[in-house]
């Protein structure tokens, strides 16, 4: 028996231990402490060789050598005279965060996708960002100053309990969702469309996403097809269809798929287009640019193509959660103060380049990022293209172009940056309701589960 | 306080209750409760009702039960030729067979994925057999450990009687060396028969998209569905529980 007490006694002094230090909230008057979450690698860590260094034309050099994290501490320092200290930490997917959070881990500032944000909005778990966080005249203001006005609108347009999501996000990276294929076994006509994916010309050489908001979506427009090549469709409504009879038609084109995939994958594919295992991939657009970068090092030349029929916007933005800041208007600002400070166009440079995904800012009045478009994709030759871009800066048209072998309009240049057609059959996919959720979770396992072979 | 024996397990008892009883007790709580956390038994009850959650259930069954028998098939041949081998430093010879268990299995299964490719030209096209290889090549050193153990430890005088006795190579093999191996046959088969059957890593990794009962478990998390993903877990522990019983029997015997 005082075994069985000596033991119980430990362990509730260990329990209680690792409790008191998982919800100590920073107690210090003159630090502040600032819990981020984010997702692996989405962030520059630093470390840059000398000669990665960019160089823009107007002679500034941007170089990775510290974390951004601890550049930011050094800035916060700097410029509001207060330290700040960071504990940063990461997770792998928008599932594995809010697992985390329901267990009881804290956070003040997180990462997520637009539909997980929308989520905890309905969930009122977020903190709405402070009136002064949008104002364009404050000097530190590099979000507000920064954030290109059309994706702002499209970010604005979503709306979760009447409040739009720009209430509570500010948006961190960008894509759409396409088809990285090699052009020497795929036809650009047949990489332009979901149907790719249940071509058996293509058998068991093609990847689906192993991830079931991605491949649903594919499913879905297939599903769709019809009436998204009637004119002006309503692409919002027709991509975020999860009625059960949608629901059970999609089932069906992505077992299919299923059949007809090499493999449903997370991150594989990238090394399977490389070593030639496969030749069409679908793909977030970053993903795409770093697939087709090492590709080509390893001499295989890819590309990217957004689906003809429409195809999925995605955002990821930083929000800041009520419990973690808990009230605290010092953590407050500093949070707003770390967005500002990534998105200082230096800072959006050293994402956009250590990460490959492509940054909402887009710089307002300073060239920076524009001049590292240009860094990137830009070219002299005689037979450059032009590639219009103005629409994401601006409205008005011609305003911002860029100059750029006719190669790039198939390759990274157009998976970074899409054209402004192309945004407009992009629609983005909100969160499920929760019963509409249920339905495609069942789905989704009655996909993968086994069946017996007198059943299918 | 007079020291006793028994408080040198006092550190595993620590960890046990830490990491494994705690987070059984929490397993099994989710099991049994749903959304609104009231009890409630229809997490069970739709485990036995849904025909894809049983047809993975015997799939996995089905890969597990294959593996270990190919296991058997290999392992057992080559214990046996280890055992009996002349050569004067033998567990040279076992280390050699042990080797493969020193590297990481996630490496092992890519270079394996590339030796797969180079044969079979495209992997998607052969799932099951892709399974199974990569789970023997996974678990073989599992089941030759615990065979060359026994055999080895075999008395030679006892087969010499065997042989004074009249039984010739085959009676030989079946009425002495089989019986006497039978301990090292049952630890062999629980070291890859359980865990075979969840391993969905390999799966994964040579591109078979069928869940077996690890990977099944995983969907419902991802779909903030932690109960039935409890539910699933538990019934795997109640498997494997009943199979260790079955197991304890046919030893003791």
């Amino acid at each position: 028996m005082k075994k069985l007490i000596l033991i119980t006694t430990v362990i509730a002094l260990l329990l209680t231990g690792c409790q008191g230090t998982k919800s100590a909230t920073p107690v210090s008057d003159d630090i502040v402490t600032l819990r981020i979450a984010n997702c692996e690698e989405y962030i520059d860590e630093g470390g840059w060789d000398a000669d990665e260094t960019i160089k823009l034309s107007d002679g500034q050099r941007i170089r990775g050598v510290d974390s951004l994290i601890s550049d930011y501490e050094k800035w916060y320092r700097e410029k509001y005279g207060k330290r700040v200290k960071v504990l940063y930490s990461t997770y792998g997917t928008n599932e594995d965060l809010y697992n985390q959070m329901t267990l009881g881990n804290t956070f003040d500032l997180v990462c997520p996708s637009e539909y997980m944000i929308m989520k905890l909005m309905r969930e009122k778990r977020l903190e709405p960002l402070s009136r002064n966080f949008y104002k364009r005249n404050e000097l530190y203001n590099y979000y507000a100053k920064g954030i290109s006005p059309y994706l702002y609108k499209r970010m604005h347009s979503l709306t979760e309990g009447g409040r739009p999501l720009t209430d509570y996000a500010a948006g961190y990276m960008w894509g759409t969702l396409g088809t990285v294929y090699d052009p020497k076994k795929v036809d650009k006509a047949d990489a332009s469309s979901f149907e790719i994916y249940l071509d058996p010309k293509y058998k068991k050489r093609i990847t689906i996403k192993d991830s079931v908001r991605d491949t649903y979506f594919a499913g879905l427009a297939i599903d769709k097809e019809k009436e998204l090549a009637m004119p002006s469709p309503d692409y919002s409504r027709l991509l975020n269809d999860t009625s059960a009879r949608t629901v059970s038609m999609v089932e069906d084109i992505i077992t299919d798929m299923r059949e007809n995939a090499y493999s449903m994958e997370t991150d594989t594919a990238k090394q399977d287009l490389v070593t030639r295992k496969v030749d069409a991939s679908l793909q977030w657009s970053g993903d795409g640019v770093y697939s087709i970068d090492q590709a080509w090092e390893a001499g295989r030349r890819l590309c990217y193509a957004v689906p003809e029929e429409g195809s999925n916007l995605w955002f990821d933005g930083w929000v800041m959660l009520k419990d973690g800041i808990s009230g605290s208007s010092d953590r407050k600002q500093a949070a707003e103060a770390f967005l500002n400070f990534i998105s200082r166009p230096d800072s959006v440079v050293r994402n956009m380049y250590y990460i490959g995904y492509t940054s909402v800012i887009t710089g307002g009045r300073d060239a920076t990022i524009l001049d590292y478009i240009k860094y990137m994709y830009g070219s002299d030759k005689k037979n450059a293209v032009e590639y219009d871009i103005s629409y994401l800066f601006d409205d008005k048209k011609g305003s911002h172009i860029i100059r750029t072998d006719k190669d790039q309009l198939d390759r990274q240049l157009y998976a970074a940056y899409p054209t402004e057609d192309v945004l407009a059959r992009c629609a983005v996919m909100k969160c499920f309701s929760d019963p509409a959720n249920r339905r495609i979770s069942r789905m989704w396992t009655n996909v993968r589960c086994y069946r017996f072979p007198w059943e299918s | 306080m007079r020291f006793k024996r028994s408080f040198l397990s006092i550190p595993y008892v620590i960890f046990l209750l830490i990491f494994v009883m705690a987070p059984l007790a929490v397993v099994l709580v989710f099991a049994f409760t749903n959304g609104s956390g009231r009890p409630t038994l229809s997490n069970f009850i739709g485990f036995f009702r849904s025909s894809r959650t049983i047809a993975t259930l015997v799939y996995s069954l089905f890969v597990a039960f294959i593996t270990t028998l190919v296991c058997l098939l290999i392992a057992y041949p080559t214990a046996l030729a280890l055992a009996g081998s002349g050569f004067r430093r033998k567990h040279i010879l076992l280390l050699l067979a042990v080797v493969p268990m020193w590297i990481n299995f996630t490496l092992r299964i890519t270079a394996l994925k590339e030796v797969l490719d180079a044969i079979e030209g495209n992997l998607a096209f052969y799932p099951f057999l892709n399974t199974i290889i990569g789970q023997v090549y996974d678990f073989l050193p599992f089941m030759i450990l615990p065979l060359y153990n026994v055999l080895d430890e075999i008395d030679p005088s006892l087969l010499e009687a065997g042989r004074d006795l009249g039984a010739g190579k085959a009676g030989l093999f079946f009425s002495v060396m089989l019986p006497l191996s039978k301990p090292g046959i049952m630890s062999g088969i629980t070291m890859v028969f359980l865990p075979a059957m969840t391993n969905y890593v390999v799966l994964d990794m040579l591109y078979n998209s069928t869940f077996i009962m690890g990977s099944l478990i995983g969907s419902y998390f991802n779909a903030y569905d932690w109960h039935n993903g409890s539910m699933i877990s538990a019934i795997l522990l109640l498997l494997i529980a009943l199979f260790s019983g079955i197991e304890r029997k046919g030893e003791g015997r």
